[in-house]
């Protein structure tokens, strides 16, 4: 029997996701080894330690570009990018997931399978000690985000998602408060997460028929040339779609995002709505951009008019919601649309803007998740709006920083919110899509609409009785509320910097 | 027709009337042993085609743990071993969106491949699945370990028991 052929494998290029499954790896045998005690800040250390590791392995590896280990990852300028941003998220969503002030215990029960109401139940949703392997599990689903935005052949890109998803449908379930809300979004978002990756899979069968390996190059290479029906190829990528735009949250496979949204704990929402959005709007520009290139006039007009649907129904619904957490959900859709656009735009421009946007949104959607977690009472964070009303007189500050992050959703100048719908919306009527570029507008004027209520209702809203607490909060949580929030400001002044980054990392390696 | 063919067509049809059978069936388990049959079956359609490892490891995995997994749960929970009439929803739903899409995928291949035949470049043997796997695959390979190593500490997450309740009474006292 002759020898088997490994293939070359570059270890640097890889060793921002080699090193993030090592950390999770280790953070499962500290759950073993370490006393109960210490677990936290060592799982804390370890975490953030190897994150911040991994983008420094990022930033040193930031010229390579090479397709390497069986032509399974592609690491080129927008893989590298993406990874970057997604670290820099993670650090600071572990900021917030790692915070043990706010409340007795931490934000996460430790069995997350009681019955709802039980006695066992109630004593743990008082202050029983949390668990901590929250955060192999969020490593977990940051190395998968990392392998995701690299894979360069759909089965490796179909293990990824799944590395990504299974542990974020667990985390759903932690919630300490509203256990009941949590353990629907848990299930909710399994089940429908599990449809949505069974589609990826027979896309995935269907493109293999028609091009003879799921290989993105040979895919790109089949279809130019290929003999086969034009329908498998279609209905391939339709099928692949779709698995792709669920996890983006785009209408009309965006169903789960407010329920999941509002029942998980709001540091992991706020870790889904930064990285997992990062992670599969790069999954998409890679499969579209370097897959079915030749296709894209094909594709286009579909993936337009969803957008625009996204935008509809994000901005049109955020306008009907009473729950702070489910606003940001419908805002968080009706971001996909404005990202889409940039993705239709097909061209350099649509790439880099895409990129600055992911990049921008995540931040302050990390920072307002943040806000929302320290607006409190005694049965944990008051999420209904109507709780928010004047909240301007009892804690002026946090309610300016909220109305920030607001304009910013909004797109008002001097905010990165302004900039990223400008680079997208201008990439957009480069690429010819100007109808595109008019329902983007509308729909911004619409969302504008519930983001200055919240405004208003903090401000000139009298306090009344029932007007939550703003807990004190601890240093991590203020970390990752400044960083967001100067993120945004920088974003917003100084915008040039990472543009001109984006700019460089716009092209995918063939 | 070759010999081939019929074993396919017969093969088949085990699967899909086996497959109907565990949705229509009112006793629970014969549900779970009908899935034996049309697991079973399948397996041979795998044969047939000369995959002869994932025609094994149908058999291992699916018909061998799989159902056996779904016989111990109904053995440990409280479900019914009689006939049961609180199995059925209203079916019309179901068949509609499961015929509809089984039509649909049958009229995907027909129309995409007509009846031609499709040359399969090498029979499936464990050897060059191994090749493969362990050479163009290896990264997918290894990254399904910790996949599985995440969803194991995702199972000890969700259903743990109350770990260290007994000390947090006994420093209580």
């Amino acid at each position: 029997m002759e020898d088997l052929n490994l293939p070359p494998i570059d270890y640097a290029a890889l060793s921002p996701i080699l090193i993030l499954f090592g950390v999770a790896c280790l953070g499962v045998l500290v759950e073993a080894f370490a006393p109960r005690r210490a677990r936290h800040p060592v799982q804390l250390v370890l975490a953030i330690g190897g994150s911040v590791a991994a983008l420094v392995m990022v930033v040193l590896e930031r010229n390579t570009r090479v397709v390497t280990i069986g032509d399974a990852v592609a690491i080129d300028g927008p893989s590298l990018f993406l990874q970057g941003a997604i670290l820099l998220l993670g650090i600071v969503s572990l900021l917030l997931i790692g915070e043990r002030s706010l409340e007795a215990g931490g934000p996460f029960v430790a069995q997350a399978a009681l019955t709802v109401g039980s006695e066992k139940d109630n004593r743990q949703a008082q202050g029983a000690p949390g668990n901590t392997e929250i955060y192999p599990l969020a490593v977990f689903a940051l190395s998968g985000m990392l392998l995701f935005v690299a894979a360069n052949d759909l089965l490796t890109m179909f293990i990824a998602l799944e590395v990504l998803s299974l542990p974020l449908y667990l985390l759903c379930a932690l919630a300490r408060r509203k256990r009941l809300l949590s353990q629907e979004a848990a299930l909710k978002y399994f089940l429908l997460g599990s449809y949505a990756s069974a589609f990826f899979l027979f896309g995935v069968a269907l493109l293999y028929g028609y091009a003879g390996g799921v290989n993105l190059q040979q895919i790109n290479e089949a279809v130019a040339a290929s003999q086969n029906s034009d329908i498998l190829l279609y209905a391939g990528l339709a099928l692949l779609a779709i698995g792709l735009l669920f996890k983006v949250a785009a209408a009309p496979f965006h169903v789960w995002t407010p329920d999941v949204y509002q029942g998980a704990p709001t540091p992991v929402t706020a870790f889904m709505a930064a990285c997992t959005k990062v992670a599969g709007f790069g999954a998409l520009l890679r499969v579209l951009y370097v897959a079915f290139e030749g296709v894209q006039w094909d594709y286009q007009p579909v993936i337009g008019t969803i957008a625009v649907l996204t935008m509809i129904v994000g901005s049109v619904l955020a306008v009907t919601q009473q729950d702070i957490k489910r606003l940001l959900a419908y805002s968080s859709i009706a971001n996909a649309g404005y990202l889409l656009v940039g993705v239709v735009a097909q061209n350099r421009e649509g790439v880099s803007s895409t990129l600055f946007y992911l990049v921008a949104y995540g931040f302050t959607v990390l920072a307002a998740f943040g806000v929302v977690s320290l607006v409190r009472d005694a049965d944990g964070e008051a999420t209904h709006l109507s709780r928010w009303a004047g909240l301007g007189r009892r804690s002026p500050l946090l309610a300016a920083i909220f109305t920030f992050l607001m304009l910013a959703f909004a797109g008002i100048p001097l905010t990165s919110g302004f900039i990223s719908k400008f680079v997208v919306f201008g990439a957009a009527i480069d690429g010819g899509q100007s109808w595109l570029v008019v329902a983007g507008v509308v729909t911004s004027m619409i969302i504008a609409f519930p983001y200055l209520r919240v405004i208003v209702m903090m401000w000139l809203s009298e306090p009344a009785e029932t007007t939550p607490t703003v807990s004190v909060p601890g240093w991590m949580t203020s970390a990752a509320v400044f960083i967001g929030v100067l993120a945004t400001l920088a974003l917003g002044v100084v915008p040039s910097p990472l543009l001109d980054l984006t700019n460089d990392a716009s092209l995918f390696v063939r | 027709m070759s010999g081939a063919d019929v074993l396919l067509l017969a093969l088949g049809a085990v699967a899909v009337g086996a497959g109907a059978l565990v949705v229509t069936t009112r006793h629970l388990v014969r549900a779970g042993l009908h899935l034996v049959v049309c697991l079973g079956a399948i397996a041979g359609l795998y044969l047939v085609l000369g995959a002869e490892l994932v025609a094994w490891v149908q058999v291992l995995i699916y018909v061998g743990a799989v159902v056996i997994l779904l016989l111990f749960a109904v053995m440990l929970t409280r479900a019914p071993i009689g006939p049961a009439d609180d199995l059925d929803r209203a079916a019309w739903p179901a068949a509609l969106v499961g015929a509809g899409s089984g039509l649909g995928l049958a009229a995907l291949f027909v129309s995409a491949y007509g009846w031609r035949a499709v040359e399969v470049a090498e029979p499936g043997t464990a050897g060059l699945m191994g090749d493969r796997i362990f050479g163009s695959w290896v990264l997918p390979f290894e990254v399904v370990s910790v996949l599985l190593l995440a969803a194991l500490i995702g199972a000890i997450v969700v259903s743990r028991p109350d770990i260290g309740a007994k000390d947090a009474k006994e420093r209580a006292r």
